[in-house]
């Protein structure tokens, strides 16, 4: 048997430290759906989602028993639907929409991503269909998510696209207003699209997958957040430096990652579908105690957005690939640590405080992953801002050869520090202020393309 | 092949022990398979198998050991296996978990999680407890192959838990594999 010592620590890690595998997303291919009519390719995908997935939530549950970690999210993705749809015009595409949602009901799924198309150099008519259908398909299901990769750095970033997607999101903000432009949540803008990332609302099943895999993402923040304390309490403040701090975290995404592939791997076994990936991101719940914030906060930042939050959070990304990379056989996805303003409480009190801009999340996201996420902004924020605010974000991950996202919210009928609530996981905070609004019309109106960076002479 | 003895030992811990006990069963032609060993409050304990011809008899080894110089008579036992150690030698039971309990500590509560698992004929593969400050730690790690329902051994340990007033964390011993061992991959804990 092991040591007491270890066992007690992942005894410690499971019950009071709420280790948890965060998601298992089941990836599937749809290419071969693809029938003589709109209603006949609907009916396929339908099918094809409920063979693979009937069992899929059952058996999640019942291998979280077995293990006592719980799995929190089980979801879909699919093939980015613009290539299962190619040919389809806007309302046939709704209609694809709403198969999917009823095949994620059936499947008994919370979401199910892949509402999506790949757009970085240039849009098919299918493509710009699906995009138009945005809104309304969003807003017309429930458990449908949608994600528009518009840029790459291979290819550079495609600008009509951007541009595009300042309006898409206005639109669909508007068409679920009643909600406070919910919708906008379940639409998030990438570049570098990954097709193995099992995180909503960006998760797809890329083309380069085999027919159906399963990505599983590691536990949250918390269990980092609740580790480091105790390690400091144990050691004394006095005797941790950072480098110190960061092996702590090596160590503890270690064995997150361990429990996660070990429960991935178990289901995919058991339903025969072939394992993918493990993500290593932390991916923070609104719940207290699951904050990427707070571990800014432990680390020494009295409110995140304060300087030196970014080398805090480039550190923490880092440990936690470094701990990951060695626990696991494959990883891949978006494998970061998440700063989601409205999923994350510490964020959301950041920006109550007025800690957090806009300006200082871009510049954290230059060293982690994954973007402006869950971002409230004013509803009267018009969409070419919006526009310029995601090409800014492309451009840091198209530079960087990393993945970058863009989910705002223009929360309509609301101003800059009223709080907008969508509750659940989606959770709430103040709405961000958005300065040098109406300044960037003349860039947006260009079009065309950000040419790709040059990939040597780096420095 | 000859004869396998299982070989327990107990003496007050000192320098040299191992080198002594070890030292009778090579002077008898005897080839160590597996050992285990462990002091405790300052005691010596040491259980192996060993591999003999089959002249070599217990009273040979006991006699060997009689003649080690030790602060307290060297106790020993000697059996001889009836199953062969090629046979015993598979890995953990597929469905091993690993039960650890905390509670205050007070005398009996060894005796109640024994009786426990021996009323639902649980088999108890190994055993470590600690006492710090006031607080008796127990680990078992038990045998659950045979357990139809695990919700309903989950609340059993909870009702127990719950009467005694103890912590009881049951989890499967693949866990503790995947988060402390360095050369195991999930890939190669998952059996069949």
């Amino acid at each position: 048997m092991l040591r007491s010592d270890q066992i007690m620590a992942t005894v410690e890690m499971v019950q009071k430290e709420n280790l948890d595998v965060r998601t298992v997303t089941m990836g599937i291919n749809l290419l071969d759906c693809r029938a003589g009519s709109v209603k006949a390719t609907c009916k396929r995908v339908e099918d094809k989602i409920a063979e693979y997935a009937h069992n899929f939530v059952p058996k999640c549950n019942e291998i979280a028993s077995k293990f006592g970690i719980p799995v929190v999210n089980k979801r879909i993705s699919v093939t980015p639907a613009a290539l299962v749809g190619a040919g389809f015009d806007v309302d046939a595409f709704v209609l694809l929409a709403k198969s999917l949602d009823n095949a994620a009901a059936r499947a008994d799924v919370d979401i199910l991503g892949g509402y999506t198309a790949h757009v970085e150099k240039g849009m098919t008519a299918s493509d710009r269909a699906l995009i138009e259908s945005v809104p309304k398909a969003l807003s017309v299901t429930e458990r449908l998510c949608s994600s528009i990769n518009v840029g790459s750095s291979q290819k550079g970033i495609n600008m009509d696209a951007v541009a595009i997607m300042g309006e898409t999101i206005k639109k669909l903000a508007e068409e679920t207003a009643e909600s406070g432009g919910f919708g906008a949540a379940k639409f998030v803008v990438f570049c570098n699209q990954p097709g193995d990332n099992p995180f909503m609302a960006g998760a797809i099943h890329g083309v380069e997958e085999a027919d159906v895999v399963l990505n599983v993402g590691v536990s949250g923040p918390g269990v980092i957040a609740r580790s480091l304390k105790k390690a400091i309490n144990r050691i004394g403040k006095e005797n941790l430096k950072l480098d110190d701090i960061a092996e702590e975290i090596k160590q503890i995404t270690f064995r997150v990652t361990r429990c996660g592939e070990l429960i991935g791997r178990q289901v995919s076994k058991e339903l025969n579908v072939e394992f993918g990936v493990v993500d290593l991101s932390l991916a923070p719940t609104p719940k207290v105690g699951d904050s990427v914030g707070e571990i800014l906060q432990i680390l020494g930042v009295d409110d995140v957005g304060a300087p030196g939050s970014t080398a805090i959070v480039a550190m923490l990304n880092d440990a936690v690939k470094k701990g990951g990379i060695f626990a696991s056989k494959a990883v891949g996805g978006l494998s970061g640590a998440f700063i989601p303003v409205m999923e994350d409480a510490v964020l959301a009190e950041a920006v109550g405080k007025g800690a957090l801009s806009i300006e200082k999340l871009e510049a954290m996201t230059c060293v982690c992953s994954v973007g402006l996420d869950m971002v409230p902004i004013p509803g009267d924020v018009d969409a070419v801002t919006i526009a310029a605010i995601i090409a800014d974000e492309m451009a840091i991950g198209m530079v960087n050869n990393k993945t970058t996202a863009a989910r705002i919210i223009p929360v309509p009928g609301k101003k800059a520090g009223e709080v907008v609530s969508f509750g659940g996981l989606f959770g709430e905070s103040p709405i961000m202020e958005v300065r040098n609004v109406n300044k960037s019309a003349r860039f947006i109106a260009w079009g065309g393309r950000i040419p790709a960076p040059i990939h040597s002479f780096k420095n | 092949m000859g004869k396998q003895l299982v070989i327990s030992v107990m003496s007050k811990d000192r320098p040299g022990i191992i080198a002594d006990i070890t030292t009778v069963i090579y002077d008898l032609g005897g080839d160590l398979a597996d050992l285990n060993q462990s002091v405790l409050g300052g005691y010596f304990s040491m259980i192996l198998i060993g591999e003999f011809d089959d002249k070599v008899t217990p009273e040979d080894l006991l006699a060997g050991f009689s003649h080690i110089n030790s602060e307290t008579k060297i106790e020993a036992n000697i059996m001889e296996m009836a199953v062969s150690l090629e046979t015993e030698k598979g890995k953990l039971p597929l469905e091993t978990y690993v039960v650890t309990a905390q509670g205050e500590n007070r005398k009996g509560l060894v005796k109640t999680m024994g009786d426990f698992f021996y009323s639902l004929n649980i088999n108890v593969l190994d055993l470590v407890t600690t006492r710090e400050k006031q607080v008796y730690t127990m680990i078992f790690q038990v045998d659950l192959g045979h357990i139809s329902s695990m919700k309903a051994f989950r609340k059993e340990l909870q009702d127990l838990a719950t009467v005694e007033s103890m912590n009881l964390v049951l989890q499967h011993n693949d866990i503790f594999m995947a988060t402390n061992e360095v050369g195991t991959s999930s890939c190669s804990i998952i059996r069949n």
